[in-house]
């Protein structure tokens, strides 16, 4: 048994100091191309080392996109909240409704699959013509992407419970209303989380191009002014930014739902 | 009988939802000030219905059409081959694993959106920085799919073959590959519709002509009924996409029904 730890042990650093060392190789190939053969122009690939630098620069800097990094961030997550937390706010209750009530998912099902196809970013220029290009047409935009998942997942989640435990209630003499919310909710929660899950990446990633086409501030304008100063170092700081964001929203979020989800579906 | 009667039912509900939602829209456009700035759904579909013969900007929609979906299939189509073989890898082999996972990490929490800056920068506003953008955006997703398709195959399976004699390569072929496929093909859907919404993004930023440039061409020229046309059209092959992949994945990966 020791025998096999050992191995184990071994086995983890060994593959822990391969995935270092492709790390490096992959820095040190980039810096050795940029900073020491400059085999592409400074404006269009810099250095590893000039991104770092400007990192820093712009953390307390705010030209020349007129913000620093720490203004772009505050300005893409008030919209970006904003947003998303509408569109969780109303779509899983009316996922839940759609699923629960067989008149309004009779009624309103049809409705929601004519509208879902439409990809988010298509809203941006009418959102824009109907909330003007301020905090309004960028959260409405947002609130769509993040509305349709929460919306499928929680109708998903609550058609997904066995008859048989509504069954069960029934025989206990439990109302409707009680079913609903102790057995087809908890049946339906990983599934709404899942939901939240998709639809926070969805409200990041729609944000990014909602910013890039109408905004005077947030990390999606940052790093599309920058394009046009040819300001690369600017741009990857901007990229990394916003994977950053997008990685603590989801970490953030695996660690509530493994509080509040007891059970889970194996599926 | 009552089958008959609930199918009828759900028809005739979706019918009347879909008539009052157009009636509200007509009503609301011609009475009240919403009109001033939108458009009723009997202009959309006059200019959906003449967009097919009469060109926007360079192209009818036909052209329009053939532009967005051909970035979207080369880019789809690349990223889809290199994923697979990529995901595979690091699903097979631990040294694999050990050297790519650490660069997918970090490239894949950036959106293929926020490539587009860069992408232009490097490529100009050709083809190629559409391919590229719609590339990420594919290639993330399949890649993550397959990887964890091949790691999830049962061991067991694995030892079986090998207990058998099966030499590696047909244990790759014929063990490890179909039993990820269904996980892959899962994968291969989300990218798709990933992918879409990619070339729109990439189209409205930088390009003379495709599905994104309409939207984009109505909202400068403050054209509303052109927006909605484009955004029809571009429901319309999200769906039909959509749609095809459906059905592609029931025929390829049959066996996957049974378990459900």
């Amino acid at each position: 048994m020791t025998e096999i730890e050992k191995k184990k042990k071994r086995d983890k650093i060994k593959f822990t100091t391969i995935s270092v060392i492709s790390l490096c190789v992959f820095f040190g190939v980039w810096y050795v191309a940029t900073a020491v053969m400059h085999l592409m122009p400074d404006y269009s690939l810099p250095s590893p080392v000039q991104v770092v630098e400007a990192f820093f620069y712009k953390l307390g800097n705010k030209a020349p996109d007129g913000g620093t990094l720490f203004q772009h961030i505050a300005a893409s997550l008030k919209v970006a909240l904003t947003g998303y937390l509408l569109g969780a706010v109303i779509g899983i209750p009316l996922g839940i409704c759609m699923a629960w009530f067989r008149r309004i998912d009779l009624f309103v099902t049809p409705l929601f699959d004519l509208v879902r196809p439409v990809p988010t970013i298509a809203w941006i220029p009418l959102m824009i013509l109907w909330f003007g290009i301020g905090l309004g047409a960028k959260a409405a935009i947002i609130f769509v992407s993040a509305f349709i998942p929460c919306v499928i997942n929680s109708y998903a989640g609550i058609k997904q419970t066995r008859p048989v435990h509504l069954w069960v209630a029934q025989t206990f003499g439990a109302s409707r209303t009680k079913m609903l919310f102790t057995v087809a909710i908890p049946t339906a929660m990983p599934l709404i989380f899942t939901g939240l899950r998709i639809s926070l990446q969805a409200a990041w990633t729609t944000l990014c191009a909602a910013e890039m086409l109408a905004a005077n501030k947030g990390l999606g304008y940052m790093i599309q002014l920058n394009r046009s100063l040819a300001r690369a170092d600017l741009i990857i700081v901007g990229m990394l930014t916003i994977g950053l964001i997008g990685t603590i929203f989801s970490v953030v979020l695996g660690k509530m739902e493994k509080k509040m989800v007891r059970g889970g579906s194996k599926s | 009988m009552k089958h008959m009667n609930e199918k009828m039912e759900k028809t005739l509900y979706a019918v009347l939802a879909i008539a009052s939602f157009f009636l509200a829209w007509e009503l609301l456009t011609a009475f009240t000030p919403a009109g001033e700035t939108t458009p009723g759904p009997v202009e959309v579909l006059r200019l959906l219905f003449t967009s097919f013969f009469e060109p926007i900007g360079k192209f009818t929609i036909y052209g329009h059409l053939y532009y967005s979906i051909r970035r979207v299939l080369v880019g789809y189509v690349v990223a889809t081959v290199l994923g697979i073989i990529v995901g595979i890898a690091m699903g097979t082999s631990r040294y694999a694993e050990a050297i790519i996972k650490p660069l997918f990490e970090l490239i894949r929490p950036i959106p293929p959106i926020a490539w587009i800056p860069l992408v232009i920068l490097w490529f100009g506003v050709g083809e190629l920085p559409k391919y590229t953008i719609i590339f990420i955006g594919s290639f993330t997703n399949v890649t993550l799919n397959a990887y964890t398709g091949a790691q999830r195959v049962d061991p067991q399976l694995i030892g079986c073959a090998k207990m058998l004699g099966t030499s590696d390569r047909d244990i790759f072929l014929r063990v490890i590959l179909p039993s990820s496929l269904p996980q892959i093909f899962a994968g291969m859907q989300v990218a798709l519709s990933t992918a879409w919404m990619a070339v729109l993004a990439a189209e409205m930023i930088g390009a003379q002509e495709g599905c994104g440039w309409i939207i984009l061409r109505g909202s400068d020229t403050t054209n509303i009924p052109l927006v909605l046309v484009g955004m029809v059209v571009i429901g319309v092959v999200g769906l039909l996409l959509a749609t095809i992949m459906r059905i592609a994945e029931r025929r390829l990966c049959a066996w996957n029904r049974m378990d459900v």
